[in-house]
């Protein structure tokens, strides 16, 4: 699994998001094949749901 | 849990003229009506904007993607054209990814023959596997469509409304589970 960073919060309600999917996914530009993970062969996105309005949220795995 | 009513918008995949799936999606979005506690709409993709000089994220709509982060499940109606489903269906979906990542999806397959869209439905499979949301193992089958809707979209078969339901009890399994892995199970717990 990808390093965890800090708990997203929601943008709508302030709620803390909980992260429950990591998604790979390949560079499709020349800025993005920079930071390719070798080992997983691609990039990871995060995806972070809000429990209190089901807001939906991703951000890059570091 | 929240008590957020369950959200499952009905899809209607194909903007080709005289389109049959539109009867089969009114159906589909009236079968929701009828259950207590699950608000839906029925969104055209031909009511959405779809330019064909980009492709992805970079032609996303905000106001579909807004619905589809509302969404806890999708029905998506898919009519059969060679054999598989139409490209513009694909072009829209592949316009979001976040939103519906461990979301439900439940497609109805349409076709003009006998085999309502078993075909498209194959096909669209690892897309949807792709795009992140979790099919479920009903689907319906609209087969020799013309004969099961009239011209004004009357129900010609009412063997459909059982068929649609045992559908729907499996779509609200899923969306409510998913809905309550997404809030509260962290991926590394």
């Amino acid at each position: 699994m990808a390093k965890q960073k800090s708990k997203m919060i929601c943008p709508k309600c302030g709620e803390e998001m909980n992260h429950h999917a990591d998604k790979l996914v390949h560079p499709v530009t020349a800025e993005d094949a920079k930071d390719v993970n070798a080992t997983l062969g691609g990039l990871i996105e995060e995806t972070h749901c809000c429990p209190g309005c089901g807001a939906v949220e991703s951000r890059r795995a570091e | 849990m929240n008590d957020r009513p369950l959200n499952i918008p009905v899809i209607l995949g194909t903007t080709r003229k005289g389109r049959m799936s539109a009867h089969a999606a009114r159906f589909m979005a009236a079968q929701i009506a009828r259950r207590e506690g699950i608000v839906s709409e029925l969104i055209d993709i031909g009511d959405i904007p779809m330019p064909i000089d980009d492709a992805g994220e970079g032609i996303k709509d905000p106001a579909f993607s807004e619905k589809m982060i509302r969404a806890d499940a999708l029905v998506i109606i898919t009519p059969e054209y060679n054999h598989s489903f139409p490209g513009l269906l694909k072009h829209i979906l592949d316009s979001c990814l976040k939103e519906y990542i461990h979301k439900a999806a439940g497609i109805v397959g349409v076709s003009a023959g006998p085999f309502g869209g078993v075909r498209a439905i194959q096909d669209f499979l690892p897309v949807i596997r792709e795009l992140g949301l979790v099919n479920i193992f009903w689907d319906v089958n609209f087969g020799n469509v013309s004969k099961v809707f009239d011209e004004s979209g009357k129900l010609l078969d009412e063997a459909f409304v059982s068929r649609a339901d045992k559908f729907l009890n499996e779509l609200v399994w899923m969306a409510k589970t998913l809905r309550y892995g997404r809030d509260n199970i962290a991926l590394d717990s």
